[in-house]
């Protein structure tokens, strides 16, 4: 290779490759390649199977080799074969021509839909391709082509290759090869012409016969028969009447800014024009024989409706403009942009006059107002609207980037409960029961990590897709999103729970900014208890609001004394009507305490232990069972508790993450124990004011019951008595129990230190959600925008049902829960899924744009409709589909009034007149089939078996491939000549 | 350390208190037995390297407190644990019996549905067996588990389980993949490409 590197002084060396010239090293490195390759010898295969080159799978082998300082790429195509077969017949066959020659006559793959050019030309199952390494380069001067010529046929020489060699010649775009066969005795060459102008006389078969009688040039008369293979094919690009079904939306009077039409929560689909582009009809004549058939220049047999064989196949537009795709592709392009929200729509919104900071001190001023009461008769639409002329009023006069009507539709949507006139809490509350819908579809946002699709988080994703693409893009998503921002401030203010979101604790499973809503939602809900719970003084609805986890232990416990429930929920009442929020330590206010007491009195059986100590029991919620104390005998309570915090994934993260960095040592485990012991100090000390008197021991049986254990003893008198003792576990002096245990003071719940800062955690979650930039929102919600695209397409396909498309549906599923879980997709995964979207939803498009054009709807046989639909679905699947019946099948009927109404409309006839033949000069020819166009292309292939170059030689395979467009010519000729006798 | 540690792995322990979870552990992590170990407040945490079939894994452990009024708190460590070691007491029924419960709430919890579950039936060194082993395997089968029988006092069976936890969630695809492993799965392109080294169809012609 490096010829200028070669010393010239090595006179003593026998073998003297020094003055190698580089064309010999080129042939060299040629024979090198094909004996890496181990294409030497002949082996012969199967004889090929009817579609084979289709249905069976290419591969291709290559490599780079340089002719001085020009560089070429060897390359090897073959089809891959059994290679049992193969070693079967490894024996040596001496006489046998080599299969690539067989294969010339082979008429099973003939036209074969897809395949390489040199495979549609000369029907081989394996060659070898050289060709200029770089796009550009190009072998032109005739001398070049010949030299290249000569070394591939010196190679095959000496190596005894059997497959045939070929050399790209020319501009690649002409795409012209010439090359050569070799067999023992026997040669193939491969030649070809190629015209821009096709000359007359070789417009038609006879013409063409001519040429190929006079190349073989044989010396016999009579001349074998020539076999005849025809493909015409004619393209449809005007569809004509069949307009493309899908009606787009009126994009035009969304820009407008006009709400009607426009549904929020949907997504729109389907691909804004006509995904299939041309059809393309193949009318074959697979077998003909010389003589048969007459084509000439002044009549041709050649009807296309008499074909025995028509095949279909569709062009489809190259990326349609598809509704959904570019939906959530332009939303995914958020992601990607840097600004602030402030920055977006300038900083006049909430930093001006501090504005931000009067909100907070004003929201906690509010919470300590005795009475926040005419809120109450005020509907949240009210509310939003004041809300919103606040954020005008400071925008001044520059126009915002949403209009009213867009955002009061989408705040409507968002927040159905401000519609309603009724007092808030209802309408809250029945929004938060969310359908449990057990179904697969619904609990995609499981694997998806978005959020239910009946929640706030998905339609809120939604909304902000839909305004990103009609409604002022990013602007427009900064805007809604401020709107939002202040929606949640003013549900947190106002005690109004926020609609759309499932009660009780963060979803883990959901995403962060739907756990962030939900946490506002406790937040709001404990707020409003408490806030509810001073106002009123009867104690009647408070079992609403009860949380969920005292009241799972009355589910278990309290089921056998129905008696206290009156006493409880009096009780509740009080002590949530207490928390107070904004101080870390509270207390009751004396006269709260008195009632109180008296309210114990009443409702307290049996007198309650005086005597025993000094403490009146308080926060007690029911009696556990029957257990007693163990030094009284008095019932055992359990008390009235607090709820544990809920936690967001990224608080929780940052917890554990505490937990984790005390280090697997004793004392860091000692440390994490005391960390998290809050909770049962709490516990603790609620029990102990609960049930005054009580020890370790009685705690242990309510908490946990298997660290009290009780033996059967008999003692003295010989009775047998149960005798009951802490575990050992319990009994290790100074474990964390019994030190937290030691250190509880009775204190009710309600009196004790939070263990959940509602206000601090609400403020920290609206803090959250302001400084969110679009681009973070965007990632937030794309897990939902990508879910709610997933169910569009999978709804549209159940329309359709396409056995392909549920196929990659399913993948994208099992792909994207993959993706989405981990916490921060690499962007190019998630553009892979949303390409995958887009491109499920052209291929349904096509579906359906060729179902209409087929008019399968409007087929009234079943079975005649099922048999379209089969091949409508066909040519979504397949390269090219066999017409069943040709152009009398049902199929072909309807592909030939397709033909015949594009060309009435050609010729500009007027439709209601019957069709006639036209006589246009063009098809002087085929009189009989004007209702086609002239055929774009023919393609002829004629075979025969011939002695050369002299009589007495070898009869051998020759074969000529010819093809004629508008503005190419070429044959392909293999001709071949026996090199022993001639 | 970590250089060439494959992949840190979320491990939980769950089940009734006094099952022996943090015995479990204990003898797995520092192969000790301290039979008056003290009740687990919330959730305790150790972490192991260990090798699988020349795999090296961290395994970040979380110990779960077993009783009734912690379980409101615990449930949020189930969260991105890959998997899931389900302890029983073969000498008390009623842990076993509990055990539906504690997947009822692995389901309601766990972040993802491919999580590996391992059910362990501790202290079989003890003489007063309620749970049969076959008990065991059937429960296991039942909700395709793992299943082993260990003592944490006499080491029976700790290692082994909590190897075979760790190889069935490494023989798992997707499970583990941190997301600096850039090799997710391909969907296959169905586009048919009009380019290429093989000119598609009609190119010849039309």
């Amino acid at each position: 290779m490096a010829a200028d590197s070669e010393p010239e002084s090595e006179v003593f060396e026998i073998t003297d490759f020094t003055t190698a010239s580089e064309w010999e090293r080129f042939i060299s490195k040629v024979e090198e390649v094909l004996n890496d390759w181990k294409l030497i010898g002949n082996s012969l295969g199967k004889p090929l199977e009817k579609g084979i080159f289709t249905s069976g799978t290419w591969e291709e082998k290559s490599d780079e080799i340089a002719f001085a300082d020009f560089k070429f790429s060897v390359t090897h195509h073959y089809l891959v074969q059994e290679s049992s077969d193969k070693e079967g017949k490894e024996e040596l066959l001496e006489d046998v021509i080599p299969q690539s020659m067989q294969d010339l006559l082979c008429m099973n793959n003939d036209f074969p839909p897809r395949a390489h050019c040199l495979v549609r030309w000369y029907g081989l199952r394996e060659f070898v391709v050289i060709a200029p390494a770089a796009n550009s380069d190009a072998v032109l001067s005739e001398s070049k082509c010949s030299l290249l010529l000569s070394s591939v046929s010196i190679a095959l020489g000496n190596t005894g290759c059997q497959v045939p060699l070929f050399v790209q010649i020319h501009h690649k775009w002409r795409r012209m090869y010439v090359g050569e066969c070799q067999g023992p005795g026997v040669r193939t060459d491969f030649e070809m012409v190629h015209l821009r102008k096709v000359p007359n006389q070789y417009t038609h078969l006879s013409g063409l016969l001519d040429i190929f009688k006079s190349k073989i040039g044989c010396p016999l008369t009579p001349l074998p028969p020539v076999s005849i293979a025809i493909r015409f094919t004619y393209v449809l690009q005007d569809w004509q009447q069949y307009f493309w079904p899908q009606q787009p939306p009126d994009i035009d009077a969304l820009v407008g800014g006009e709400v009607g039409g426009l549904e929020f929560g949907k997504l729109p689909f389907g691909a804004c024009e006509d995904p299939i582009s041309e059809l393309h009809l193949a009318t074959t004549w697979p077998h003909l024989t010389e003589g048969i058939i007459v084509d000439n220049d002044v009549y041709s047999d050649l009807d296309p409706i008499q074909a025995p064989h028509w095949s279909v196949r569709v062009r489809k537009a190259d990326n349609p403009q598809c509704l959904l795709g570019d939906f959530v592709s332009e939303f995914f392009k958020i992601c990607r942009r840097k600004e602030s929200t402030d920055e977006i729509l300038g900083r006049s919104t909430f930093e001006e006059e501090g504005r931000e900071i009067t909100d907070i001190t004003h929201a906690l001023s509010k919470l300590t107002e005795p009475a926040p009461v005419p809120i109450h008769k005020l509907s949240v639409s009210n509310m939003v609207h004041t809300a919103k002329k606040k954020i005008q009023k400071h925008r001044g006069g520059e126009e915002s980037p949403l209009n009213n009507d867009v955002l009061n539709t989408v705040l409507l949507f968002l927040f159905p409960d401000a519609a309603s006139e009724k007092p808030l809490d209802a309408a809250a509350s029945t929004d938060n029961n969310n359908p449990p819908s057990e179904s697969e579809e619904y609990n995609l946002y499981n694997q998806f990590k978005s959020a239910p699709s009946d929640s706030l988080t998905y339609k809120l994703a939604l909304c902000l897709c839909m305004i990103n693409f009609y409604h002022g893009g990013l602007k427009g998503v900064a805007h809604l999103w401020q709107e939002f921002v202040l929606e949640m401030r003013f549900r947190w203010e106002n005690n109004f729970l926020i609609p759309g979101l499932a009660s009780g604790p963060p979803d883990l499973r959901c995403c962060l900014l739907h756990q962030k809503l939900q946490m506002l939602n406790c937040c709001i809900e404990r707020k409003k208890a408490r806030d509810d719970g001073k106002k009123t003084s009867t104690s009647d609805n408070m079992t609403n609001t009860y949380p969920g986890n005292a009241g799972k232990a009355r589910d278990q416990l309290g089921s056998d004394n129905p008696k206290d429930t009156d006493k409880e929920k009096g009780e509740v009442g009080k002590s949530w009507d207490s928390w107070s929020d904004s101080e870390e330590e509270f207390f009751e206010c004396l006269s709260d305490t008195e009632e109180l007491k008296g309210n114990g009195q009443e409702s307290g059986k049996k007198g309650g232990p005086k005597e025993m100590v000094n403490l009146k029991p308080e926060g007690r919620l029911l009696q556990h069972g029957k257990l007693t104390l163990l030094h009284n005998g008095e019932p055992l309570y359990i008390p009235v508790t607090q709820e544990p915090a809920p936690m967001t994934e990224d608080l929780l993260e940052e917890q554990s993450e505490v937990l984790a960095k005390l280090g697997t040592s004793a004392e860091g485990a000692h440390l994490r124990a005391r960390m998290q012991s809050a909770c049962l100090l709490s516990d603790m000390e609620s029990f102990k004011a609960a049930n005054p008197g009580c020890f370790l021991e009685d705690f242990v049986r309510w908490y946990s019951p298997r660290d009290y254990i009780e033996e059967e003893v008999i003692d003295e008198k010989g009775n047998v008595v149960l005798k009951g003792e802490l575990s050992a576990r319990m009994k290790i002096p100074s474990n964390m129990w019994v030190e937290a245990w030691e250190t509880a003071k009775p204190i009710p719940a309600r009196r004790q230190r939070r263990l959940f800062d509602d206000t601090r955690e609400a403020e920290k979650v609206l803090h959250y959600l302001a400084v969110q930039k679009p681009a973070d929102l965007a990632r937030h919600l794309l897990p939902c925008v990508i879910h709610a695209a997933v169910l569009k397409v999978k709804e549209e396909e159940s329309l359709e049902n396409i056995s392909s498309v549920k196929k990659i549906i399913k993948q994208i599923i099992s792909h994207s829960s993959k993706v989405l879980h981990f916490p921060n997709p690499e962007d190019k995964k998630l553009e892979e899924i949303i390409l995958q979207i887009t491109i499920v939803e052209a291929t349904i498009a096509r579906a359906r744009s060729l179902k209409a054009k087929f008019g399968t709807e409007k087929c009234e046989q079943e079975e005649e409709r099922e048999d379209l639909e089969r091949f409508v679905s066909c040519l979504l699947e397949q390269p090219e589909v066999l017409v069943v019946g040709a152009g009398q099948g049902h199929a072909g009927r309807i592909v030939h009034k397709l033909f015949v109404n594009a060309q009435r409309a050609a010729t500009m006839a007027p439709p209601e007149e019957d069709l006639k033949r036209m006589g246009s000069p063009e098809e002087r020819r085929q009189n009989s089939s004007s209702d086609f166009p002239p055929p774009a292309g023919r393609e002829l292939i004629l075979r025969t078996t011939v002695p050369r170059p002299a009589p007495y030689s070898k009869a051998l395979p020759q074969r000529m491939y010819s093809v004629l467009t508008k503005e190419d010519f070429r044959l392909a000729g293999a001709f071949s000549s026996d090199t022993s006798f001639f | 350390m970590d250089e060439d540690v494959l992949t840190t792995l979320k491990i939980l322990i769950i089940g009734e208190s006094g099952v022996g979870k943090s015995s479990l552990l204990l003898r797995f992590t520092d192969d000790t037995f301290d039979p008056e170990l003290a009740a687990t407040i919330g959730v305790d945490f150790k972490v192991k390297t260990i090798s699988v079939d020349g795999n090296k894994a961290k395994l970040a452990i979380w110990d779960t407190a077993g009783q009734e009024r912690f379980r409101t708190l615990t449930p949020s460590y189930y969260r991105g644990a890959q998997g899931v070691i389900l302890v029983y007491d073969v000498t008390r029924r009623d842990t076993f019996l509990k055990l539906d419960n504690w997947l009822n709430e692995l389901e309601t919890y766990c972040t993802r549905n491919d999580i590996v579950n391992m059910l362990v039936g501790n202290k079989i060194d003890k003489e007063n067996r309620e749970v049969d082993r076959n008990e065991g395997l059937k429960f296991a089968r039942k909700h395709s588990m793992l299943f082993i029988e260990a003592s944490a006092k006499t080491c029976d069976g700790v290692q082994c389980a909590f190897e075979e936890l760790v190889e069935k969630i490494i023989q798992t695809p997707g499970l583990w993949e941190s997301e600096n492993q850039t090799k997710g799965v391909k969907l296959s392109h169905r586009e048919e490409g009009h380019d290429g080294g093989a000119c598609g169809g009609y190119c010849s012609v039309v």
